[in-house]
């Protein structure tokens, strides 16, 4: 089949790439960028580990194509520090004691990033409501939801 | 002795947290080698059949395909490293023959250089069968005997009788009676990471190495060795990052590990294979589903005098664990209560559905809601407190555990009742329980022993290094493998602790069979206590030739040493002082004379398999017209003789209180003639973050004598309890008894419909 060029902004980098039109975008990233913190668990947009954002909201990347992101601005947990800074969020999630196994860590941190962004100062109850899209066998929840409101309590203080 | 620890006891971040949230973690499938070949397996679409051929040639003329096996060459493994122990048992580990047990089962493995190409050649491989007979239900595999699941063996894997006291008397003794009949589900481990991801390089010189999420590195490196006839120093077993295991990875993966190792060696270059979620669900281990008669004698004042289980446990097509399972089904089903009087029957039974293995618990859970049932019935029968029945009963400190002939030494379970009532508001609650309404509340509640490690039933070592380098930092060698848990980091902190070094100064080795010694694994709630003994060992001695030479430096005896934040001093006269890092540096550079790096060693068994209590309360709603049971809070209170890092243990507490509520409510394989028919996670529901209830976590600490400093497991026994108190919690709220897992909506309506009271 014949492939088809994309450009699509990574991590704050613009990449110019030859994709055949069924490949997910989840593979490109991984398997092309080698950005494998963006993890599978299902393949199917049922478990959330591959969520990343693109344009700013928070995105099922095995169940979106690579074409689909042509154009678009991809931030994946890989670029979410700044050189070596934490951010708020990553650095909540390892105060808070919110991270075991860590395979549902960036997809939940990236679900979060997108609604922090737009709602700086979110419920308990609208966190537990955007972190549903996100399993997790290992926590409980408990400390992801506080890591999370942790976090937005710190970037409002820095804004 | 605790009142100075300046790590342990502290929730300090874990080692690897930082890897994490950046997304550095490699785990199995994020790995990628030089010249690395991708794999697949070709899977069995029948119950139960011999292969009679299997024709590759197609696909070896596809290009691009690099190695093909057929299960012809490759052995299961069958057993644990129980069967290690001689070299008859360890024959029994492997079985090599062409029969497919479950649908499922591998057949063949294609390597190749992309996806595409093995997908391809998958495709292009003939495989005749000829069907045999399959067995599903284990009651009807026990009677059968023309159908032969294994040929050896028969159906019945495993069967054992164990009698304490008189029964029989015991039951003359009773004033009640109280008898039933239970069956638990087929639940999956559902880590987030799908179980089934390595690479496997056999180099040509003979050597393999094997990139593996497993549990226990040691003894998946000695069933590779003795899968593929290696001595063990030719198989090095590197852990990777792992995405939860929960007993799931205890071991190799059927299939996994042995067909990517051959595949390998077939075409010189290191094979990647990663099971898709589909494959976890369908074809790795899953949960013992067991049927449990048991029938439990007690008098009017609430004192057990008789219990007789007889127990029914489906293996599935292969069994791995399926003794221990048992054995543990024994040893806590018996431990729990002093009972004096019991009659233990257990028949581990294989039929054609996915295989079992090690999970949470590891048979406790689905003893603990027999037991536990059992005990709400007769509380409500003598109208007594399910609180005070357990005090009455339970076997605690002092007493001797009959199955391993142990001491309890340490026990928290009285103040896990009593606080865990307290926060739970376990007497207000039990007081507004009623029976009216469409919606109705219910609380109930639940109380379990687990033991940890395994030293009295298994080969049980552990082993750690302990090196002091000349800056004064540390590096702590062990094989204990993380699975998430956070044991690596307890270890560093049992490490530096013993030491009197910050936490900071540890750094723990990664796990690699080849630069580790000898470690049992993670299972059994172990690291902590089992692989901190052996670190606080290796810190003492490590320690004992660090004082000796601050000894001769300070001139001061060394027994008058002690070390606090990276100083050693003299306790008689605190100006007396040396860093820890200015001597090593003397010790190993400066004089030319010794340059020798203080390290200390310590490998064997743990002296004691401590049982760890807990108790667990939940109170939940049900909706009488849909039958949709909401847990709305559950308490876990777990006496874990010490926590030495308390996020990690709530963190414990917390995961397995939703794994527990799956269970109860939720999570169930369900099989339909050998196919199981929800493998994803839309149709087998594991909880999300708006399902869960109100969580309670109360760390309990009751200094287990023997453990470093005074800690105990927790891991497994947190699920443990879980589904017996909401089954109590519902039997509260509308008077029905729910004897089967997982309850769902329609058993809920149909006990409400047919009244089936206890």
């Amino acid at each position: 089949m014949a492939k088809v060029n994309i450009n699509v902004g990574v991590n704050g980098r613009w990449y110019e790439l030859a994709v055949e039109p069924q490949e997910r975008l989840v593979d490109v990233l991984r398997d092309r960028l080698g950005l494998t913190g963006t993890k599978v668990g299902c393949g199917k947009g049922e478990c959330g580990a591959c969520t990343i954002n693109i344009d700013g909201k928070a995105i099922l990347s095995c169940l979106t194509l690579a074409v689909q992101a042509d154009g678009k601005e991809i931030l994946t947990i890989e670029g979410l520090q700044k050189g070596a800074e934490l951010h708020p969020l990553q650095e909540a999630f390892v105060k808070e004691a919110a991270v075991q196994c860590g395979y549902c860590t960036p997809g939940m941190i990236m679900a979060a990033k997108a609604m922090l962004d737009c709602d700086s100062d979110p419920s308990e109850e609208a966190v537990r409501e955007v972190l549903s899209s996100n399993l997790c066998r290992c926590t409980g929840y408990d400390r992801p939801v506080k890591a999370v409101i942790e976090a937005a309590k710190t970037m409002r203080g820095a804004k | 002795m605790n009142d100075e620890l300046s790590v342990v006891g502290k929730s300090l971040p874990r080692i690897d947290a930082i890897d994490k949230v950046t997304g550095r973690a490699k785990y199995g499938i994020d790995l990628k080698l030089e010249g690395m070949l991708h794999a697949k397996i070709r899977r069995s679409p029948y119950p139960h059949a011999k292969v009679t051929k299997i024709d590759t040639t197609k696909a070896e003329n596809l290009p691009g395909v690099r190695a093909i096996v057929t299960i012809e060459d490759v052995p299961k493994v069958v057993e644990y490293w129980f069967f290690l122990r001689t070299e008859k048992k360890k024959k029994q580990m492997f079985i090599h023959d062409n029969v497919v047990r479950f649908i499922g089962d591998p057949v063949l493995a294609v390597a190749a250089d992309d996806e595409e190409t093995v997908e391809e050649a998958l495709s292009l491989i003939d495989v005749e069968y000829e069907q045999l007979p399959a067995l599903f239900d284990p009651l009807e595999a026990m009677k059968e005997t023309e159908v032969k699941i294994h040929t050896e063996k028969g159906n019945i894997a495993f069967h054992v009788t164990k009698q304490y006291g008189d029964v029989e008397q015991g039951f003359k003794d009773a004033d009640h009676i109280v008898e039933n009949r239970y069956y638990t589900s087929k639940q999956k481990h559902a880590s987030l990471e799908p179980i089934g991801s390595c690479i496997a390089d056999y180099d040509p010189s003979g050597r393999l190495t094997v990139y593996s999420s497993t549990q226990l590195p040691h003894w998946s490196r000695m069933y590779l060795a003795g899968a593929l006839d290696l001595p063990i120093n030719r198989v090095r077993v590197i852990k990777t990052y792992t995405g939860g295991a929960f007993g799931g990875r205890c071991g190799l993966i059927h299939g996994l590990e042995v067909m990517s190792s051959v595949l390998s060696r077939k075409a010189s270059r290191p094979v990647r294979m990663s099971f898709t979620r589909e494959e976890d669900f369908t074809a790795t281990e899953t949960r013992h589903p067991m049927i449990i008669e048991m029938k439990t004698g007690v008098t009017k004042d609430g004192i057990l005098t008789a219990n007789s289980i007889k127990l029914v446990s489906d293996v599935g097509g292969y069994g791995t664990h399926y003794i221990g399972v048992i054995a543990n089904c024994l040893s806590t089903g018996v431990g729990l209560y002093r009972c004096p009087n019991v009659d233990f029957d257990a028949t581990a039974v294989h039929t054609n559905k996915s295989l079992c293995g090690a999970f949470r618990g590891y048979g406790n859970p689905q003893m603990n809601f027999a037991q536990e049932s059992q005990m709400d019935m007769i509380a409500q029968k003598l109208d007594m407190d399910p609180v005070e029945l357990r005090l009455k009963n339970y076997r605690g400190l002092g007493e001797i555990d009959p199955v391993f002939n142990d001491e309890i030494r340490s026990d928290g379970l009285k103040e896990c009742l009593q606080k865990g009532a307290e926060s739970f508001g376990w007497k207000e609650k039990r007081s507004k329980s009623s029976a009216e309404g469409i919606k109705r509340r219910g609380v109930g509640m639940a109380i379990l022993v687990h033991g940890t490690g395994a030293a009295k039933g298994l080969p049980d070592p552990a082993s750690a290094t302990v090196m002091i380098n000349a800056d004064g930092s540390v590096n702590l060698v062990t094989a204990a493998a993380d699975d998430g848990q956070g044991n690596r980091t307890v270890l560093a902190q049992i490490c530096a602790e013993e030491l009197g070094i910050g936490f900071e100064k540890v750094s723990v080795s990664d796990t690699d069979t080849d630069s580790t010694p000898l470690d049992g694994g993670t299972h059994g709630s172990r690291q902590t206590y089992c692989g901190g003994l052996a670190v606080k060992k290796a810190a003492e001695e490590a320690k004992k030739k660090l004082l000796g030479y601050a000894s001769q430096e300070l001139n001061v005896d060394d027994g008058q040493l002690g070390i606090k934040d990276g100083v050693i001093y003299d306790v008689k006269n605190a100006a007396t002082t040396i860093r820890v890092s200015d001597l090593m540096r003397k010790i190993q550079i400066e004089d030319m004379s010794i340059c020798e790096q203080p390290i200390g060693h310590a490998a064997g068994v743990a002296p004691a398999m401590p049982g760890y209590f807990g108790a667990s309360f939940a109170e939940v709603e049900v909706d009488t017209q849909t039958g949709e049971v909401r847990v709305l809070k559950l308490t876990g209170a777990f006496d874990v003789g010490k926590a030495i890092n308390p996020a990690n243990v709530q963190g414990q507490i917390t995961g397995g209180g939703i794994m527990g509520i799956g269970w109860a409510l939720t999570e169930e394989l369900i099989t339909k003639d050998g196919n199981i028919l929800n493998d994803n996670f839309t149709d087998y529901r594991i909880l999300r973050a708006s399902d869960v209830p109100q969580l309670d976590s109360i760390i309990v600490e009751s200094n287990e004598p023997t453990g470093p400093f005074g800690a105990k497991g927790v891991g497994e026994g947190t699920m443990v309890g879980v589904a017996s108190a909401i089954a109590n919690a519902i039997f509260d709220a509308i008077g029905v008894r729910m004897k089967e897992l997982c309850i769902t909506q329609e058993k809920i309506l149909e006990g409400l419909r047919s009244g089936a009271k206890a």
